[in-house]
C-alpha cells in the first residue's frame, strides 16, 4: 500500500512538471514577465543618470562575449588557422604595426620605421619598456625569431600556413630549403632596432611586417615541428604575448578567460577580465537579452535576420559595418584538361573554353538578369551592399566609378542574349544555343552558408525569367564542393562561392590572376594579368596613387569581362550591452584597443 | 559462463577489424581531405602550402599504406595526431569529450530508468485509468518531439525565462574543483539529460507497460495469486523479472546509442561530447579521429550487447551459457 502511494506521488509530480512546462508560455509567464519589465524600466533611467554623472572610465569589471563555435585550440599566432582563435589572439598578441580606420599602417610594437632608398629594407624602432606576460623584456630578437620560425624548413610540414608574410624576405628560399643556416631576412641591429630585408623592392613591406610576434625566450630552443604541441601553444596560462590581456583559464570548447595584463605597455586595461563563452547560435540572442552575455561580435556577429530583435533590446547597442569579403556567382569560362587536373597543373594555355559561358555577352546578360538589390533587401534584410568590383570597399583601391553597375534590367539581358544569338527557336519557352541546340545552364553551390543556399534557387529563377533553361543542382557539402571546384574538368557552368579578404593589402591577384589556383572560373584575360602585375611593380607601385589608378583600370576590365557576378558584401552586425563602453571597432575587427574598454555598473 | 564470455570477446577481434576496414574505406570514399576545406578560409594562403602539408601528412600515399600505418599504430594504442586540430593527439581530443559524453549518457539513462519503469508498471496495473492515458499521451508526445526542439523550448523557459538551469556547457567556470563543481556539473546536465532521455523514457514506458500486462495475464501469475501470495510479492518476485528481459535487450543497444546519438542534444546545449566531435571530424575529413571514435563506439556496443546477454542469465535462470 505504501509503495502504491509512492507511485502515485511520483506520477503526480511528473505530470505537474509536465503541465508546468506546457502552461508557462501562456498563463504562468505573464505575471512573471511584467515585474521583470518594470524592473528594467526602472533601472534604465537610473543607469542613464549614472552614466551622465560619470563618463569617466572606471577600473574593474568582467564582460562576457559569445562566439558560436569553439576555437580549435591553437593559441600560437604562427600556427593558428581559424577566425575563432583570433578572438583570443587579438587580445594576447601584438604585431609591430596595426592598421587604422583608413587601413593605413600605424605604430604598434614599433614606434617608428624608415624605408631605405632602394625600397628593399625597412628599419623599425621598437617601443621600449614592453614586457611579455611573464615579465621578460620584449626585444628585437623576438621579432627576428618570429620571422625566422615562419621561414624555417619544416614550418609548413608542421602545419603552418603563414608563409605569405616571409616569402619576399631576403634569402628566404635558401634558408627554407636548408641550404644555409643563416637567416638574413630580419636582422636585429640592437635591442630595439630591427631591419627587414627583402629580396626585391617590396610594395607590401609594411603588411609583411605586421605579423604578431611570439616570444623567443619560450620557443627559441623548441624544434619547429614540436611547437604546435608545446604547452605554450595550447594551454591557458602558458600562452605568452605582449597584449593587454593574458589568456589565463580555459574550459576546452566552452569558456576562454582573458585576464588583464596590469603591466601593459600602452596603459593598464580598465577591465579585469573578458570571458568568451561558446554559445549555440539559436540561444545567443536570449542570453544577450537577459544579460548573461555582453557582446556578440567576431567572427559572425548577429545574423541579419535577427537585427530587429536585437534592436528591440533596450540595453543593447548595435554597430554595423561592411565586412571584408563578398559572395559571388562565378562563370566557369574555361575548364582544365583531364591531364592538367591529374597532374595539378594550372596552365592557361591548355585550357578548354567552356562553350556559352566563355561568351562575354552571355555573362553580361546574366548579370543584368539578376536583381541583386532585391537579394540584399530580402535575404540580407538590407544589411549588405551590392558591389561590382572584387576589392573590399574599405580600401583606397576600390573604385565603383570604373565599373559597370549592371542594374537589374531583364530587357537588356534579353537583348544581349538575342545579340549573342541565343534565341528561342522551337517555342519551348527557353533559348537555344546559336547552333540551335538545347541550352541548359547548371548552377552549383555548397552547403554551409544559409544565405548562400537560399540565394541559389532565386538566382535560378531570375535567369529562367529571361529564357535561360536552368539546372539548379543539389547543394554539395563544402569539402566535396571545393574538390569539384578545383578539379574542374567537369561540366560546371555557374558556381557560388564566398571569399573573405584580408585587410592588409587590396591586391586581388591571388584570386583573379589567370594562373592563380583560386581563380576557379579559369578566367584568362591578358589585360587583367598585365594590370595586376603593373600594380605591384616597383618602383612606381610605391606611389599609392599609381596603384590606385592601375586597380581602377583593372576593376573596369573585371567588370566588363565579368569572370564572376559579385552578388553582395554582407554587413557585420555587432551587438553589445550598453554597460560596455569605449568600444571602437576597426573596419576589419571589433577587437580593437580592448585595454580602453570599460564597464559602467 | 566464463568460457562463453571469453569466446565472445575473441569474436570481437575480427569484428573490430572488419569495422576499421569498413570505416576507413567509407571515409576515404568521401571526396576531398582534411586540407581541402581549409583552403577556402584564407585566400592569402598559397594552395601550394596545403600540397606540401598533404605530402608531409602522408595523405598522398596509397590507401593500403595509409591503412597499414593507421592500424599498426592503433594496435599499439596510438591513434596518431588529429589532422585538423594541429598539435593535438586523437586520444587527447577524445579523452575530455568521452568523459562528458559518458556522464551525460549515464545521467540520462538514470532518468530514463527511474521515470519509465515505475510509470510503466503503474500503467500496466491500472490500465485504461486516467493516469495510464496520461502516461500514454506523454509517451507519444515524448517520441514525437524532435530533440532539438524540446531542447530549445527547455532552454527558453527553464533557463532564459526562469533562470533555473544553465543553458549551455558543462560547468559555470573553468578551474572549479571539489564537490561544488560536481553539483555544478549535475546542474548543467539536467536539461541536456532530460532532452536526451525523453525519447528513451517514452519507449521504455510503453515497453514496460505491455510486458507487465502480458506477464500479469499469464498462468503462473494466476497460480501465484491463487496460492495466496501478496500482490507486491506477485509483482516483484514473478512479474517484474520476466517483464524486464526485453528491456535489458534494449538497454544493451542503448549504451551505444547514448554515446553516439547525442549529436543534436550536444549541439543545442553546446555540450562538448563525442557526438559533435564525430560529426565535425567527418565533415572536416579528420580521419584519425573518425576512425578512433568509430572503433571506441564499436567496442562499447559489443560490450553493451555482451552485458545484456549476461544479465539475461541473471534475470532468467532458464538461460544458461556454456
Amino acid at each position: 500500500m505504501k509503495l502504491k502511494k509512492n507511485w502515485i506521488l511520483l506520477f503526480v509530480l511528473m505530470l505537474g512538471l509536465f503541465l508546468a512546462a506546457c502552461s508557462s508560455d501562456s498563463s504562468g509567464d505573464e505575471p512573471e514577465e511584467d515585474p521583470e519589465e518594470t524592473e528594467t524600466d526602472q533601472e534604465e533611467p537610473a543607469e542613464e543618470e549614472e552614466e551622465a554623472a560619470s563618463d569617466e572610465p572606471q577600473m574593474g569589471g568582467t564582460i562576457t562575449g559569445a562566439m558560436d563555435t569553439a576555437p580549435a585550440g591553437m593559441f600560437n599566432p604562427i600556427f593558428y588557422e581559424e577566425a575563432y582563435e583570433t578572438n583570443i589572439l587579438d587580445f594576447t598578441h601584438e604585431a609591430l604595426l596595426s592598421q587604422n580606420q583608413n587601413l593605413e599602417f600605424e605604430p604598434g610594437l614599433a614606434s617608428d620605421w624608415e624605408m631605405s632608398d632602394d625600397q628593399t629594407e625597412v628599419t623599425f624602432t621598437l617601443e621600449e619598456g614592453v614586457t611579455w606576460h611573464d615579465g621578460e623584456p620584449f626585444t628585437a630578437d623576438d621579432v627576428v625569431y618570429t620571422y625566422k620560425a615562419i621561414s624555417s624548413p619544416g614550418y609548413i610540414e608542421a602545419g603552418g600556413v603563414r608563409t605569405e608574410y616571409v616569402i619576399r624576405l631576403l634569402g628566404y628560399e635558401e634558408f627554407n630549403s636548408g641550404e644555409t643556416e643563416e637567416f638574413e631576412g630580419v636582422v636585429a641591429e640592437d635591442d630595439h632596432t630591427v631591419t627587414f630585408k627583402f629580396a626585391e623592392p617590396n610594395v607590401t613591406a609594411l603588411k609583411d611586417a605586421s605579423f604578431p610576434i611570439i616570444p623567443e625566450h619560450i620557443f627559441g630552443d623548441v624544434p619547429i615541428d614540436e611547437i604546435p604541441e608545446h604547452p605554450a601553444s595550447l594551454n591557458a596560462g602558458e600562452v605568452i604575448g605582449t597584449g593587454p590581456f593574458q589568456f589565463t583559464e580555459m574550459l576546452d570548447r566552452e569558456q576562454y578567460v582573458l585576464e588583464k595584463n596590469p603591466d601593459y605597455w600602452q596603459s593598464e586595461p580598465y577591465l579585469d577580465r573578458i570571458v568568451w563563452r561558446v554559445v549555440e547560435q539559436s540561444v545567443m540572442l536570449g542570453l544577450l537579452e537577459n544579460g548573461e552575455i555582453d557582446f556578440i561580435a567576431e567572427p559572425n556577429g548577429v545574423p541579419a535576420a535577427d537585427f530587429e530583435t536585437v534592436e528591440g533590446f533596450d540595453h543593447v547597442e548595435i554597430i554595423e559595418q561592411t565586412d571584408f569579403g563578398y559572395q559571388l556567382m562565378g562563370f566557369k569560362i574555361n575548364h582544365r584538361t583531364d591531364a592538367d587536373v591529374e597532374s595539378g597543373t594550372i596552365e592557361p594555355d591548355n585550357w578548354v573554353p567552356n562553350e556559352d559561358m566563355s561568351e562575354q555577352l552571355v555573362r553580361q546578360a546574366m548579370a543584368y538578369a539578376i536583381d541583386r538589390q532585391a537579394i540584399v533587401d530580402n535575404l540580407l534584410h538590407g544589411h549588405g551592399s551590392v558591389i561590382n568590383a572584387p576589392i573590399a570597399q574599405q580600401f583606397w583601391a576600390y573604385d565603383e566609378s570604373a565599373t559597370t553597375a549592371y542594374e537589374y534590367d531583364p530587357e537588356q539581358a534579353k537583348a544581349l542574349l538575342d545579340e549573342a544569338g541565343y534565341v528561342d527557336t522551337n517555342d519551348d519557352g527557353f533559348r537555344e544555343t546559336p547552333d540551335g541546340e538545347e541550352w541548359v545552364v547548371n548552377l552549383n553551390y555548397p552547403t554551409g552558408n544559409q544565405l548562400r543556399e537560399d540565394s541559389a534557387p532565386i538566382l535560378g529563377q531570375f535567369l529562367e525569367d529571361v529564357g535561360i533553361q536552368m539546372d539548379v543542382r543539389q547543394p554539395k557539402e563544402m569539402t566535396a564542393y571545393v574538390e569539384d571546384l578545383t578539379n574542374d574538368n567537369s561540366d560546371w557552368d555557374l558556381y557560388l562561392l564566398g571569399w573573405s579578404l584580408g585587410s592588409g593589402d587590396p591586391d586581388p591577384s591571388g584570386l583573379w590572376k589567370s594562373d592563380a589556383a583560386y581563380n576557379y572560373g579559369r578566367w584568362n584575360n591578358p589585360e587583367s594579368d598585365q594590370l595586376l602585375q603593373e600594380a605591384m611593380q616597383a618602383p612606381e607601385a610605391f606611389e599609392q596613387e599609381y596603384r590606385a589608378e592601375k586597380y581602377s583600370e583593372w576593376q573596369g576590365v573585371f567588370s566588363e569581362d565579368l569572370p564572376a557576378l559579385l552578388l553582395y558584401a554582407q554587413n557585420k552586425i555587432y551587438g553589445f550591452n550598453e554597460r560596455l563602453n569605449g568600444v571602437d571597432p576597426m573596419p576589419y575587427s571589433f577587437n580593437n584597443d580592448p585595454h580602453l574598454w570599460w564597464v559602467s555598473e | 559462463m566464463y568460457k562463453y564470455i571469453i569466446r565472445r570477446i575473441l569474436v570481437f577481434i575480427p569484428m573490430l577489424f572488419a569495422l576499421t576496414v569498413i570505416v576507413f574505406t567509407l571515409a576515404q570514399l568521401a571526396p576531398g581531405d582534411a586540407l581541402t576545406g581549409q583552403s577556402l578560409a584564407d585566400p592569402n594562403v598559397d594552395p601550394e602550402v596545403y600540397e606540401q602539408q598533404r605530402e608531409a601528412l602522408g595523405l598522398n600515399d596509397p590507401l593500403p599504406v595509409q591503412y597499414w600505418h593507421w592500424v599498426s599504430s592503433a594496435a599499439q594504442g596510438d591513434f596518431g595526431d588529429s589532422l585538423v586540430f594541429n598539435g593535438r593527439t586523437v586520444m587527447d581530443l577524445i579523452e575530455a569529450r568521452f568523459a562528458n559524453t559518458l556522464y551525460l549518457g549515464l545521467f540520462s539513462l538514470f532518468i530514463t530508468i527511474i521515470v519509465s519503469i515505475p510509470i510503466g508498471i503503474y500503467s500496466a496495473r491500472r490500465p485504461y485509468s486516467l493516469l495510464d492515458y496520461g502516461a500514454t499521451g506523454f509517451g507519444f508526445l515524448g517520441l514525437a518531439i524532435p530533440n532539438f526542439f524540446f531542447g530549445l523550448i527547455a532552454i527558453y523557459f527553464l533557463s532564459i525565462q526562469l533562470g533555473w538551469f544553465p543553458a549551455q556547457g558543462t560547468l559555470s567556470s573553468p578551474g572549479a574543483a571539489g564537490f561544488g563543481s560536481f553539483l555544478d556539473r549535475l546542474h548543467h546536465m539536467v536539461l541536456p539529460g532530460i532532452t536526451l532521455g525523453l525519447a528513451g523514457t517514452a519507449t521504455y514506458m510503453r515497453y514496460m507497460r505491455s510486458e507487465v500486462l502480458d506477464v500479469l495475464g499469464s498462468d503462473y501469475i494466476r497460480t501465484a495469486r491463487a496460492k495466496g501470495m501478496t500482490e507486491n510479492s506477485v509483482l516483484y518476485k514473478h512479474t517484474l523479472r520476466n517483464a524486464l528481459i526485453p528491456i535489458i535487450t534494449l538497454m544493451g543497444f542503448e549504451i551505444g546509442v547514448l554515446l553516439s546519438g547525442a549529436v543534436i542534444t550536444e549541439q543545442v546545449f553546446q555540450y562538448p561530447g563525442l557526438g559533435t566531435l564525430f560529426i565535425s571530424s567527418v565533415t572536416n575529413r579528420d580521419f584519425p579521429v573518425v576512425m578512433a571514435i568509430a572503433l571506441i563506439l564499436g567496442v562499447l556496443i559489443l560490450i553493451g550487447n555482451l552485458l545484456a546477454d549476461i544479465f539475461y542469465s541473471i534475470v532468467d535462470p532458464r538461460i544458461r551459457y556454456d
